[in-house]
């Protein structure tokens, strides 16, 4: 029953976003009136070949960038009124983020990078839940390591479990596994997915791998800077295919 | 700014003098270590008709000097706290007076001065006001004509004031018929050589002829010499300690650059660039930097000289006139030193940046994390002890100051090379309040500055050798007065005393009949007055106490005596005790004293005391420095007040008393230590204000440091904003570093500081006889804490704001 009543809400979306770099003759849609929603408690992929604009719509949906013109909403908050302090306190409190790399800080240990958001609200963290993302995440014989002193794949284990630390009401995966080996990917992707369906989280993230992004619950598509397609239940085959069909079309134009 | 001070001196003197050819006076001068100028034997006056008569002299004029100070219309005395004040008799003719008279006429009759132009505008005298100078008796005087020195007002601050000649004999020599020199100008066609040729065999036994250029080239050796050596030397000292500290920001941002480029300089090296070309390009850029700041260092410093010089006279010193003189050395000098502080400071970071592999290109920015070696904490911790070992064996064993200052020097050094070993240490215990700050950014900022040890290390030493010799001079400075404090309260019996200025020369002291007429007051019971008197003892010249040796005894705590005090008679002295020890004394032994005036006369030591602060080593009777003495004077008088008088009402009519005989000043046993500690004040001040410079340079290589370090971290920043860092906690992050790594440099300086300052004041003990005091004053400390402490947030404030501005997207996408 939980299940039906939070498909039909949203964590995060965006309305007519449009994202304008540049002026004049290096003019840049990069966003061209896309309008997407991502619902609470599935994983999302972005995907689309590079320059589609798929880094940028999940900036701008994240808080991390601002629209040139269109909404974006975390839950019903809309970013476009928040000065830059709210929008740090919003991510700091509603969201989690795992970059492509250099996820942690350096100077703090494992333990203390995980908690980090936490710790900059001043809040004490859910020890319970920790506990359990600690064991999800399988690292807790490296609590104490600095992050120099783990391999690239532990690294992004460690961000995940920050990122979903503070149960932040999304989180934005940007090439998460961009970095790593296929294994230690294969290994990261799950950890999310297993986020998603275990404890009920979202998971937007963007991806050109056409193996991660199969690992989602749903694919959507961007070209040029607009939504083109949107896949269920993506297989790496079916969703390879699909780029391919871009490609061409791409090769054709 | 030193060379234009100079020359413009030099070219005042030279237009004073220029009219005199030779000078007359006696080979006999007689030094105190520690006075300024020597004492002068006078000579006759009736030479002047003997040197008349030889060839080649057109005309001989006697030169009279004493002090003797103006008062002012207001009632107060003009000048006398530093530059002498000067009279004489003034020399009718022209060319041999470096006075010219500007306004009014010569002194004709008795009572009737000339004054220099700047005296009478500071005291407010015109032509036809009366006054009194005081030589030091109150000699009531008529302004009759004002007189320029050289082209100016007066020279500097002296106050000059000429009077007749029969004038100047009776009240500023002793016996009539004496003068200080006497000035000779040759005829035409003789040269200045040719006349002291001609002038010497003339001359009796104990008196010499020197050339007018001699002379000239005497009285600016004098004012260069002492004032102006002065001067350059304290500059050169501080300009030291700020190039010291200015090498070490230089170096510190050298080899964060160089850090930074480290994958520029692999790829360069895989490209085929040799390690002598990459360190040469370093040294070349570093060359280039050096040249334009020391560019714009010197003319910002012709700028500051040519603003003081037209500054001088509006507080009351009169520049003498000369345009600024820029000598090509001190052209020359400012760049070099910049350039070899500047290159010096890079060479090691160059050498590092041609080592560099070319396989760094691949690896990950390498900045240096490593933590200080071994080798380091063993050498530097030897090297403390040794620094430490000489210091105790220089204080305590066998005092030296030498030993103890190298002493000083090593453990100087020790704690440069220390640095990285205690910077993280130190930043552990020093940062232990932060990680109990709401939020991370205080632990997040500790952690920053553990980083890299050395880098913080280096950072903070520029900041910590400026915060020593501020507490070194804070510690010696409160010792100073402490000591002054303990001497009067032990030593000084009286209730007031009656000063001549405490500190620096000038002034005519005090009548010698103001003592006994303060002593006649119905509220008194003591008043003895100290004069100063000068002879050889054992060929060194030695500064005698003159006074009754009886009354000192009651005003002043000598400690044990031995011997009496009584009756010393005119060929008795009392000695103090160091002094007798010294010289194998005791009482009963005769010893030789050689006086300013040639005489030498056998002294019986009829006493021997202890305590020789405010006495002096050697106290004879009045009666006993009569015949040798020149213009009668003392410089203290020290009262005590009958039982049952209130001090108001003693001090009251001491003043009463003073008030006749030129208004000296009156001052409580506190006022009198305090004004003696007020000279410290003053002093401590203007070392403030040179040392700010260095701290200054040192605040601004931190936030360098600071802010290259940001650029190193911009990921890691950019990260932090996005998991939620909200600006504010970037910024008070930023300068939490900066504060923990002043707080670093200021503790240090601190413990340093305070360490040389004891140094310097028990070797200054150890050395002089005296006891030295050694005192820490916790509040000049910790305001010098807090100081170091709000600086270092100051700094932090630029690399903050920078660091918060940051774009959160670019700062990640950064490679």
């Amino acid at each position: 029953m939980t299940a039906t009543v939070t498909r039909t809400r949203t964590a995060a979306r965006v309305v007519d976003a449009v994202k304008i770099y540049g002026k004049g003759d290096t003019e840049v849609r990069a966003l061209d009136g896309v309008s997407v929603d991502f619902p609470v408690g599935r994983f999302t992929a972005i995907m689309g070949p590079s320059g589609s604009g798929k880094s940028t719509l999940m900036h701008c949906a994240a808080g991390l960038d601002t629209l040139t013109s269109g909404s974006a909403l975390i839950g019903d908050t809309d970013l476009s009124a928040l000065d830059d302090r709210r929008l740090t306190l919003l991510r700091r409190e509603r969201i989690g983020f795992v970059f492509q790399a250099f996820n942690l800080i350096p100077t703090l240990t494992v333990a203390e990078n995980i908690t980090l958001p936490m710790d900059l609200a001043g809040e004490r963290a859910d020890r319970e839940w920790l506990d359990a993302l600690v064991d999800t995440v399988g690292l807790r014989d490296r609590l104490h390591h600095r992050p120099s002193e783990l391999s690239g794949g532990q690294q992004q284990r460690v961000a995940v479990a920050r990122a979903f630390g503070g149960r932040p009401d999304v989180v934005f995966a940007d090439e998460p596994t961009g970095n790593l080996d296929s294994r230690s990917g294969e290994e990261v992707l799950r950890l999310l997915g297993r986020a998603v369906r275990q404890t009920d989280r979202t998971v937007v993230m963007v991806t050109h791998d056409p193996v991660a992004a199969a690992h989602a619950d749903e694919v959507v598509f961007l070209a040029d800077g607009r939504l083109v397609d949107r896949m269920e239940a993506p297989t790496a085959d079916r969703v390879l295919d699909r780029l391919k069909a871009f490609d061409a079309k791409g090769a054709r134009t | 700014m030193g060379d234009t001070l100079r020359g413009s001196f030099d070219t005042m003197f030279a237009g004073a003098n220029s009219g005199t050819d030779a000078v007359v006076r006696s080979s006999n001068v007689m030094t105190v270590s520690g006075e300024s100028q020597g004492t002068r034997q006078p000579v006759r006056t009736d030479l002047v008709s003997k040197i008349e008569k030889t060839p080649g002299v057109a005309a001989t004029v006697p030169n009279i000097q004493g002090a003797g100070q103006l008062v002012g219309s207001n009632g107060k005395p003009i000048g006398g706290q530093g530059p002498p004040t000067v009279a004489g008799n003034w020399i009718d003719d022209p060319e041999l007076n470096p006075y010219q008279l500007a306004e009014g006429r010569t002194p004709a009759r008795s009572g009737e001065v000339v004054v220099n132009r700047g005296a009478a505008d500071k005291g407010g005298l015109k032509i036809g006001d009366r006054t009194v100078l005081r030589t030091p008796d109150p000699v009531k005087v008529t302004v009759v004509g004002l007189a320029t020195f050289g082209g100016e007002d007066g020279m500097a601050q002296v106050t000059y004031t000429g009077m007749t000649q029969a004038d100047a004999e009776k009240y500023l020599t002793p016996k009539p018929g004496e003068a200080a020199s006497i000035q000779v100008r040759a005829g035409p066609g003789t040269s200045q050589q040719e006349l002291v040729d001609a002038l010497t065999p003339v001359l009796p036994k104990g008196v010499e002829a020197i050339t007018g250029q001699e002379s000239t080239e005497e009285n600016q050796d004098m004012i260069s010499g002492q004032f102006l050596n002065l001067f350059t030397t304290l500059l050169l000292v501080f300009s030291g300690i700020v190039l010291l500290v200015a090498t070490f920001s230089i170096y510190n941002t050298f080899a964060i650059v160089i850090a930074q480029r480290t994958r520029e300089n692999a790829l360069l090296r895989a490209l085929g660039a040799s390690r002598r070309q990459i360190a040469g390009s370093t040294l070349a850029e570093s060359a280039v930097v050096a040249l334009v700041a020391s560019a714009a260092g010197l003319l910002g410093g012709i700028g500051i000289a040519a603003g003081l010089q037209a500054l001088f006279p509006l507080i009351g010193f009169p520049f003498p006139e000369g345009s600024l003189v820029i000598s090509g050395v001190s052209m020359l000098l400012p760049l070099a030193v910049g350039l070899l502080v500047c290159i010096g400071s890079a060479v090691m970071p160059a050498v590092r940046a041609g080592r560099t592999a070319p396989l760094a290109a691949l690896r990950e920015t390498g900045v240096d994390h490593s933590a200080a070696s071994r080798t380091r904490a063993y050498a530097g911790t030897g090297v403390v002890l040794a620094g430490i070992g000489i210091i105790l064996v220089g204080v305590v064993a066998s005092p030296s100051i030498w030993l103890a200052a190298a002493g000083a020097v090593l453990t100087l050094a020790a704690f440069v090379v220390l640095g990285p070993v205690a910077s993280s240490l130190a930043v552990r215990i020093l940062g232990r309040p932060l990680d109990r700050l709401p939020g991370v950014s205080g632990s997040l900022a500790k952690r920053n500055a553990l980083r890299s040890p050395k880098r913080t290390a280096a950072t903070a030493t520029a900041l910590m050798i400026g915060v020593a010799v501020v507490s070194l001079f804070t510690v010696f400075g409160a010792s100073l007065k402490a000591t002054m404090d303990q001497t009067v309260s032990r030593s000084f019996a009286g209730d007031v005393a009656v000063s001549a200025p405490a500190f620096g020369g000038g002034g005519s002291g005090l009548s010698p009949k103001l003592a006994p007429a303060i002593a006649a007051q119905p509220e008194v019971r003591t008043a003895v007055g100290l004069g100063k008197g000068i002879a050889e003892v054992d060929g060194a010249g030695r500064q005698l106490t003159v006074t009754d040796p009886v009354a000192l005894g009651k005003a002043f705590d000598l400690g044990t005596v031995r011997g009496s005090l009584d009756g010393l008679g005119t060929d008795g002295m009392a000695v103090a005790d160091t002094e007798a020890d010294k010289r194998g004394w005791q009482a009963g032994s005769t010893a030789e004293l050689a006086f300013a005036d040639g005489q030498k006369r056998t002294f019986t030591v009829r006493a021997v005391f202890e305590q020789s602060e405010l006495a002096g080593d050697y106290v004879i009777t009045r009666d006993a420095w009569a015949p040798h003495r020149g213009q009668d004077s003392d410089t203290l008088i020290a009262v005590s007040f009958n039982d049952g008088v209130s001090t108001a009402d003693g001090t009251a009519a001491v003043e009463r008393t003073a008030a006749a005989y030129g208004n000296p000043e009156v001052q409580t046993r506190d006022e009198y230590a305090q004004a003696a500690a007020g000279a410290i004040d003053m002093m401590l001040t203007l070392v403030y204000a040179l040392l700010a410079l260095a701290v200054v340079i040192a605040l601004l290589g931190i936030a360098n440091t600071l802010t290259l370090a940001i650029h190193e971290r911009t990921r890691e920043l950019g990260l932090l904003r996005a998991v939620g860092q909200t600006r504010s906690q970037l910024r008070s992050m930023v300068r939490y570093e900066s504060v923990l790594v002043a707080a670093f440099g200021t503790a240090g300086g601190l413990a340093l500081g305070a360490l040389l300052g004891w140094v310097l004041v028990k070797a200054s003990e150890g050395a002089g006889d005296t006891a030295f005091a050694f005192a820490v004053p916790p509040v000049q400390l910790l305001v010098v804490a807090l100081v170091g402490l709000v600086a270092g947030a100051v700094a932090g404030r630029r690399p903050a704001r920078r660091a918060a501005r940051l774009d959160v997207l670019r700062a990640i996408a950064t490679e």
